[in-house]
């Protein structure tokens, strides 16, 4: 039987704020356990709840982004459940007003473009973060109480590519927002991925299971394929699925179970009376709108209708931010738009990949590589003695400076090439014979003769032009 | 004894006299569950402005008020060992006016009761005969006052637990307006309802209070943003004009003829003052849902509210070998049976299934409630009636569940106040066999003014004003 | 409708982490037959059409707390009133998940 995947995700992103979403202390990450915290992050008895404006502020922008519909009358609700990495003994949600409700995101699949909608977005608190140890657990209250916004998704996806898609896309939007740092390693995007099967055909839902603790995209990927073929599998034996909630080995590449799910938990929800609902003001979130960040999918039509960019090569930069943002420094030096992506693309990237360099650790000056791209542009120096050039750019050094010490100038002079030119025509007249004859890879040949007589050093495409002169002259 | 009492004695000697009334009083009120520590307090005075509105004044706070260094139980034995790490915001303001903190008074278990029969402690006796109960659960705060320790306390009140004890002991027990005072630092228990309250003497020193207590707290989005006013500057006992309305449903099912008696006694002389008496109804069935409704609503928010207490990050933790057994065995050890049973049905009136028939449906039958409360007070300034059907009871006699109509009705009746959040008030109206009963008042919200002046005219008919006993020993 | 005997008592109690003997559990039972007879007290109030009342007053609000930081712990009070502590860590027996 074929059978159709439905996938659905849950996304939850700390969002980039200085203090909690419901106190005065700090967000960190990384800091001394139990140092960024007050009695509210700890649910010492007798604190109550404060949101924090700036959390709110972003999870419009989010909102907006996402094409959510925004609910203006911000209201909380408890989540009740007992767990040590949980201080309060319920967690401040927005289980029946989220502040975003709708929308949807833009994914590219093989079938062309495809809307995953989204059933919601709301904001809610962070729990502490335990470690684990045989002698026991050890709790660090730091990440308690740090904002989060939640994304749901429909169940749209319908493949693990898809679902990858869906995270990357979202990922990009929350960065390019400034929303969220959105690092899956570091935890500051989680994603837990539900998945089912169902016939071809079906309109009804198989039993799903959940994902948990994903921490990469691709590995969104594989352990969704995994899930998939374990699920197929256990279907054409004329198994039944078991609703529970799953990990993703990478060593055995294969989903683990966690846990059971025995029944839906009621988590009691009730709305939190510590919080009466807060109004926005319209015009605020009209001005948080009209300001909002450029997204990816905007910057990517920008660099293809501008800098006249292909889909591909837009769509490469795009993926990277920190890609885009020195492609875009480049180019306020440059109007050799292509050029510029492609050194940027293939070139920089792989220096950077070889010597395990990180972006914000990129030793490429932007003006520096601009100023290289004009030279060859200009035909001041040779595409392979750019890449030359662009070796020493990476250690610091102005192009202008090495051209010069290398003594890289290009033989543009028109006199001095000339001479040369003519003394190559004469000692190859079966060459100009040829190209009467209309053979015209002679003037390769004749112009690869000169490059050898001036020692590369000089102009291939002047070379090339006078050659076709002064061939027609004689 | 008033505030302003004492001012000729030098504050330390002053502080250390009110800890030795507290010492002496305790073997027979049971009253004080932490004795606090003056010399730090008295030597970071030095730095106050000397005209602070309670400068050098001991003060007892409620054991649910969080005070940064000094034990704070809320009469649990689960928090028998936690020491806050921060100060509530009342006891920042209290500090910045010079108040000094002498002791931690005694309440029912979270606030969850109202005879103080249910405190880690033990049980509150009361000053005018310690078979009795204080009531509760502000109970401590109150016969402290009763009888003399020191001029004011704090109590908090959720359901009536300031003014039941005020009725009981004979004192002022003032409930301000829902966000008038921040809740900041007060250990909870039903949030919705829950109002930061006090104790006084007499009606001048109820005004200073809320003027020192009142106030917005950023850190409660609850407080009101309403400027404080200058009550007891602007006390006025002139009633010509203002309507009394004296809630009928509660005076008719009171079967002590003197209570009943007392209330039309006062209401003559009001009446002769000026003010129009009237006589108000609630829907009758409506006033026999109030104790349920609180009921259910009060546990659903604590048992929710008190899901901190697991014993992980503070307060007495039992051992186990996994984290849920720390917490079960904990919280099992750590509250009395009468909480445990109140969390229960708490938690079983939040499942989703049954929220429709009792936890969402209280709250609408609270909404009902109040409707009709407020529209009481489209024709009355004020709604009269007494704070209790009895004098303080028995030990024995005193139950938080007795059933029959003037329990429902008489005992709970000040519930309304809580459920609707308006400003409301006990005073000391009289004396049945020598026990002391009060009267209760309650106007709209955020008229603390109107409240205090016909309090103030009250007063003066009944001539209770600075009244305390003393306690035989 | 559920059966109120010990095993629903005690998954009751386990629910919000508390244990019940079986005097409290018979103590419940009574508590759930008075629960019983005042859901039928309050199906006999027509609230139809009556919104839950939550908070006292419902006028909305617009405070936002501005986003500063402006009151930490230190580590030392952070942990103080935890009975184990550990390499600046709350301790507890290990969380099975």
């Amino acid at each position: 039987m074929n059978y159709e995947t439905v996938i659905g995700i849950e996304i939850h992103c700390e969002l980039k704020t200085k203090t909690k979403m419901f106190s005065s202390a700090p967000v960190s990450f990384g800091e001394v356990a139990n140092t960024c915290v007050n009695e509210i992050d700890l649910g010492h008895p007798g604190c109550l709840p404060c949101v924090n404006r700036e959390a709110v502020r972003l999870a419009i922008k989010a909102a907006t982004a996402l094409h959510c519909t925004i609910d203006p009358l911000v209201r909380f609700d408890r989540k009740n459940y007992y767990y040590s990495d949980l201080p309060k003994g319920f967690q401040i949600t927005q289980q029946f007003h989220p502040i975003g409700s709708g929308g949807y995101v833009e994914i590219d699949t093989e079938e062309g473009k495809k809307k995953i909608r989204l059933n919601r977005m709301h904001m809610e608190e962070d729990t502490a973060k335990q470690f684990h140890s045989d002698a026991g657990t050890l709790i660090d209250f730091n990440r308690a109480g740090t904002p989060l916004i939640e994304i749901v998704s429909e169940p749209d996806m319908r493949s693990g590519a898809q679902a990858a898609a869906y995270v990357e896309k979202l990922r990009m939007i929350l960065l390019y927002l400034g929303v969220s740092d959105v690092k899956m390693e570091e935890g500051s995007m989680r994603c837990d991925v539900n998945i089912s099967l169902r016939p071809q055909g079906s309109d009804t839902f198989g039993t799903k299971t959940e994902i948990k603790n994903l921490n990469s995209i691709s590995n969104v990927q594989k352990a969704i394929d995994a899930e998939v073929e374990r699920q197929r599998a256990i279907l054409e034996e004329g198994g039944v699925i078991e609703q529970a909630t799953r990990r993703y080995d990478e060593t055995k590449k294969t989903t683990v179970m966690m846990r059971k799910k025995e029944g839906n938990v009621d988590y009691k929800y009730f709305p939190e009376p510590n919080i009466f609902p807060i109004r926005l003001d319209d015009r605020w979130i009209a001005d948080i709108q009209e300001h909002l960040e450029e997204l990816p999918d905007q910057r990517k039509e920008r660099y293809m209708r501008d800098f006249g960019l292909s889909d591909y090569d837009a769509g490469v930069l795009v993926a990277t931010r920190e890609l885009a943002d020195f492609y875009e420094a480049v180019c306020a030096h440059t109007n050799a738009y292509k050029k510029a992506a492609n050194w940027v693309i293939v070139e920089l990237t792989a220096a950077l990949n070889k010597t395990n360099t990180k972006w914000k650790d990129n030793p490429c000056k932007a003006a520096s590589l601009a100023e290289m791209i004009n030279m060859v542009e200009k035909g001041d120096i040779s595409g392979k003695q750019a890449k030359i050039v662009f070796e020493e750019i990476l250690k610091g050094k102005e192009p202008k400076q090495v051209v010069e010490e290398k003594g890289m100038k290009q033989m543009s002079d028109t006199g001095e090439l000339l001479t040369m030119i003519q003394s190559v025509l004469d000692a190859n007249p079966q060459s100009i014979a040829d190209f009467k004859n209309g053979k015209d890879r002679a003037v390769g040949f004749l112009v690869g003769q000169v490059m050898k007589a001036s020692k590369g050093q000089a102009n291939p495409a002047m070379t090339n032009r006078l050659i076709q002169e002064e061939l027609k002259k004689r | 004894m008033r505030l302003s009492d004492q001012k000729d004695i030098e504050i330390r000697e002053r502080c250390e006299q009110a800890l030795a009334r507290l010492h002496a009083l305790q073997p027979s009120l049971n009253a004080v569950v932490t004795f606090c520590d003056i010399d730090e307090q008295l030597e970071a005075l030095k730095e106050k402005d000397p005209n602070g509105k309670l400068y050098g004044v001991p003060i007892v706070l409620k054991d649910n008020v969080s005070t940064k260094g000094i034990r704070t139980t809320a009469s649990s034995r689960i928090l028998d060992n936690y020491v806050p790490v921060y100060d509530a915001c009342i006891v920042e303001r209290l500090k910045a006016e010079g108040a000094i903190i002498v002791a931690k008074a005694s309440m029912d278990e979270l606030g969850m009761g109202g005879t103080n029969k249910n405190a880690y402690t033990g049980k509150v006796n009361n000053p005018y005969d310690t078979r009795r109960i204080s009531g509760g659960s502000s109970g401590g705060s109150a016969v402290l006052v009763a009888a003399g320790a020191t001029a004011v306390s704090i109590g908090t009140d959720t359901g009536d637990s300031v003014r039941k004890p005020a009725a009981y002991n004979g004192i002022i027990g003032v409930k301000p307006t829902y966000g008038r005072i921040s809740r900041y630092g007060i250990i909870p228990y039903a949030s919705s309802l829950d109002h930061v309250g006090y104790f006084t003497t007499n009606v001048e020193d109820a005004c200073t209070m809320l003027e020192v207590l009142a106030g917005r707290d950023d850190r409660d989005m609850t407080s009101s943003l309403r400027p404080v006013e200058a009550y007891r500057d602007h006390l006025n006992s002139d009633l010509r004009g203002k309507v009394i309305g004296v809630l009928e449903n509660v005076q008719e099912v009171i079967r002590d003829q003197a209570i009943r008696d007392n209330v039309e006694a006062l209401c003559e002389k009001l009446a002769a003052r000026g003010a129009q008496i009237r006589r108000v109804r609630m829907p009758q069935e409506l006033m026999e849902t109030i104790l349920p409704v609180y009921l259910t609503i009060a546990n659903a928010e604590a048992t929710a509210n008190h899901s901190n207490l697991d014993g992980i990050r503070f307060g007495m933790r039992e051992d186990g070998e996994s984290v849920e057994e720390v917490m079960k065995n904990s919280r099992t050890k750590g509250f009395s049976a009468y909480v445990r049973k109140r969390f229960i049905i708490g938690s079983y009136s939040l499942f989703v299934e049954n929220q429709d028939k009792l936890f969402r449906k209280a709250q609408k039958i609270r909404r009902m409630l109040v409707d009709h409360y407020r529209a009481l007070f489209a024709e009355c300034d004020c709604i009269l009636a007494s704070a209790a059907p009895t004098v303080a009871p028995l030990e024995d006699e005193a139950s938080d569940e007795a059933l029959g109509k003037e329990h429902l009705v008489a005992d709970n009746h000040m519930q309304l106040g809580n459920f609707s959040g308006y400003p409301s008030m006990t005073l000391p109206s009289g004396f049945v066999d020598g026990l002391p009963i009060g009267v209760n008042i309650t106007c709209r919200p955020f008229e603390e003014q109107m409240m205090f002046d016909i309090a103030k005219a009250i007063e003066e008919e009944t001539g209770l004003a600075d009244h305390t006993v003393e306690v035989k020993a | 409708m559920e059966t109120f005997d010990k095993e629903y008592f005690q998954k009751l109690a386990g629910g919000i982490m508390l244990d019940v003997n079986d005097e409290e559990v018979e103590d419940l039972k009574q508590e759930f037959a008075i629960l019983t007879s005042q859901i039928q007290l309050f199906d006999k109030v027509d609230t139809e059409g009556v919104e839950p009342m939550i908070y006292p007053f419902e006028e909305e609000t617009h405070f936002l707390r501005e986003d500063v930081v402006d009151h930490v712990l230190s580590q030392q009070d952070a942990l103080k009133n935890a009975k184990s502590v550990r390499a600046g860590h709350v301790h507890v027996p290990k969380v099975v998940k």
